[in-house]
């Protein structure tokens, strides 16, 4: 009981935090705005999203990844670093002192350069895979633009006219850094990952660009606010994501929301697929493949080898801030949304809506980072040969087939109401094919239950297409914690 | 002196010190590295000129995707440093009269050019450079072209794939 009581706590702490950051981050917005100049709550911005929330979340998950794995391997995870302050009694505060333990043994480490690397490309590798990846969430909005003291406030960096581009475009530039360090160490193995995750990241580039073009079509826009849309009102239905496809009468509106989930079934497995190798996280984690290769941070140690772990914490946040505003409707409720936002005191304390709405972006990217974590720990790593034909095989013509079966569909029922028809049909199915689906038991390549597991969810996640390859093909190296 | 120009200055210097570290850099890794961040600062310049899709596209296409490509054969051939001195063979010579050739027509170009530009950032439109502008005029005036050269490509995609399969 008291575990569960724990457990309570800590998810209406964090809602809690989430809450208060985004509060303080209009507030402080609408201050700057009435005092400083206009445009002046873009760069407290970047300072609230970037490097407050995004930064917090992707150091929290260098615990929460050790600790959910354990939970998934039947362990307990790191508990061992403890602070001795009175009135904790002396507990492991569910490991989070390891965090700090982490960082002052990265920070204290000997920073050692390999004789024969390459001076300058070997310091410039963890720059470059860091910097592109912390750009990245510039462009989400973490909530609605609202008045706050008079003054309009943005929840977003920057909201340029190529938006999503822009995504793609840095995305595609983080795997410099990858290729670098692998190459400029002078070292085999570091090498082999290098050019690993590069052969890894042309083969979803592509799949990567395409999933999105669903997207693009049915919201007729490329930029983030226009395809997260506005909250409409009694007078006029929203816009974006932000209206209803099918919804009641009433003061209450209950209903079918256009998310990109919904419309775009497809769309969103082909982009968190793509996305989630360019993560370079297992089952996608060649480029490291700490069993055979160790990968390409083999040579560097302490904080440069930090960086290189936390620019992956960090793309498993923005890939969950990205995937929130295209699939599932940004900091839109699922209901009630024009209801809250017409009430009398939202209408007069905006900052109070964008908290509230913030707040679910957060809670929807929270979601998003346990699935990813779900994923990681749970396939073993593909072989080479599987993650090429993949991307190319696979995902690449079924993006295709999606962009023309969704113009189609656009251009005969421009209210997507077919569109939303059909993506219902398709998440009905791999929900039927999920369950319906029989494990192969054991079998001659000693296949144990986790790998009849993997089957099951090859089908529930579209593209990964585990069914389509060779059994054996699973019998990779366990994936192993860092 | 207009933070305009002092931001061209400063994107035109960038470009021209990357593109000459492509040139005379030793190691094959570093002249495409240099070469990456030319297409960086090229685009700043495209910015600069209203072009932002343009810029982005740059990134996207030549920074982000081919430039990746060049790097991963690089890598995997693992060429390494070579001399740039050498016999003056025919390619070369060639190679050296066209270059002179096309900077003679560039600077004619700029040469005929008015001395006082019209300046882009009070005379352009709001819409001008916007994806949307770039859309309606590929897919409207430029279509033709626009197809044609993706037919090219297509054409040089499957000649490559014919190329190389007698070899695989």
């Amino acid at each position: 009981m008291s575990r569960v009581l724990t457990i309570l706590v800590a998810m209406f702490t964090i809602v809690f935090l989430m809450a208060g950051g985004m509060a303080s981050a209009y507030l402080v917005g609408g201050l700057v705005e009435e005092h400083w100049f206009t445009g002046a709550s873009r760069l407290t911005n970047v300072l609230f999203l970037v490097l407050i929330f995004v930064m917090v979340i992707a150091t929290l998950l260098t615990m929460a990844e050790r600790k959910w794995s354990a939970f998934i391997q039947d362990r307990m995870g790191p508990n061992r670093a403890r602070i001795a302050l009175p009135g904790l009694k002396n507990r492991s505060l569910g490991g989070l002192p390891h965090i700090l333990t982490d960082v002052l043994k990265m920070l204290t480490k000997e920073d050692l350069i390999p004789a024969a690397a390459n001076r300058f490309m070997f310091n410039l590798g963890p720059i470059l895979a860091f910097a592109p990846t912390f750009a990245l969430f510039a462009v989400v909005p973490a909530g609605p633009s609202v008045q706050v003291f008079g003054r309009n406030v943005d929840m977003v960096v920057a909201t340029p006219d190529f938006g999503a581009l822009y995504v793609l475009a840095i995305a595609s530039l983080a795997v410099y850094g990858t290729a670098l360090a692998g190459w400029a160490s002078n070292n085999k193995f570091g090498l082999l990952g290098g050019v690993r995750a590069t052969s890894q990241m042309i083969a979803y580039e592509v799949a990567l660009g395409l999933s999105l073009v669903g997207i693009f079509l049915t919201f007729s826009s490329v930029q983030f606010p226009a395809i997260i849309g506005d909250i409409g009102n009694a007078l006029t239905g929203g816009t974006g994501q932000g209206r209803y496809l099918w919804r009641t009468d009433g003061a209450f509106d209950l209903g079918l929301p256009a998310w990109g989930i919904f419309i775009q079934p497809l769309g969103f497995l082909l982009f968190f697929a793509a996305s989630f190798a360019e993560t370079k996280r297992a089952p996608f984690d060649l480029p490291e493949g700490e069993s055979e290769i160790i990968g390409y941070f083999v040579e560097y140690s302490g904080m440069k080898f930090g960086l290189f772990m936390i620019s992956e914490f960090v793309e498993v946040v923005v890939l969950a801030g990205v995937t929130t505003a295209f699939f599932f409707g940004g900091y839109h409720l699922p209901f009630g949304n024009e209801w809250l936002a017409n009430l009398p005191i939202m209408q007069e304390h905006g900052w109070l809506l964008g908290t509230i709405l913030g707040t679910v972006f957060w809670l929807k990217v929270l979601f998003l980072i346990w699935v990813q974590l779900l994923i990681r720990w749970t396939f073993p790593r593909f072989r080479y040969d599987q993650i090429q034909s993949l991307g190319w095989k696979i995902l690449l013509p079924l993006g295709l087939v999606n962009i023309f079966v969704t113009g189609a569909l656009v251009l005969w029922d421009p209210s997507l109401r077919a569109l939303a028809v059909l993506g219902i049909a398709e998440i009905g199915i791999l929900v039927v094919l999920t369950t319906t689906t029989k494990v192969p038991a054991g079998g001659a390549h000693g296949a144990h239950a986790g790998h009849g597991h993997d089957h099951g969810h090859g089908h529930a996640h579209g593209g990964h297409g585990a069914h389509d390859l060779p059994a054996h093909a699973h019998g990779a190296a366990p994936a192993s914690t860092h | 002196m207009n933070i305009e120009l002092i931001l061209f200055g400063a994107f035109a210097l960038l470009t021209l010190l990357s593109a000459g570290t492509v040139i005379f850099a030793r190691s094959p890794i570093n002249s495409a590295m240099a070469l990456v961040s030319t297409f960086f600062f090229m685009a700043g310049i495209y910015v600069l000129l209203w072009a932002h899709t343009v810029a982005v596209m740059q990134v996207l296409v030549y920074a982000g995707a081919i430039m990746v490509l060049f790097l991963f054969v690089i890598m995997l051939l693992n060429l390494g440093e070579s001399s740039t001195r050498g016999k003056p063979t025919v390619a070369r010579v060639a190679g050296g009269a066209a270059t002179v050739g096309l900077f003679a027509v560039l600077a004619i170009i700029l040469l005929k050019l008015p001395a006082e530009p019209a300046t882009l950032s009070t005379g352009a439109q709001a819409s001008f450079g916007t994806i949307a502008t770039m859309g309606q005029v590929i897919f409207t005036q430029w279509l033709f072209p626009f197809e044609a050269v993706s037919l090219l490509l297509l054409v040089a995609m499957v000649g490559a794939v014919v190329v190389a399969k007698s070899r695989i």
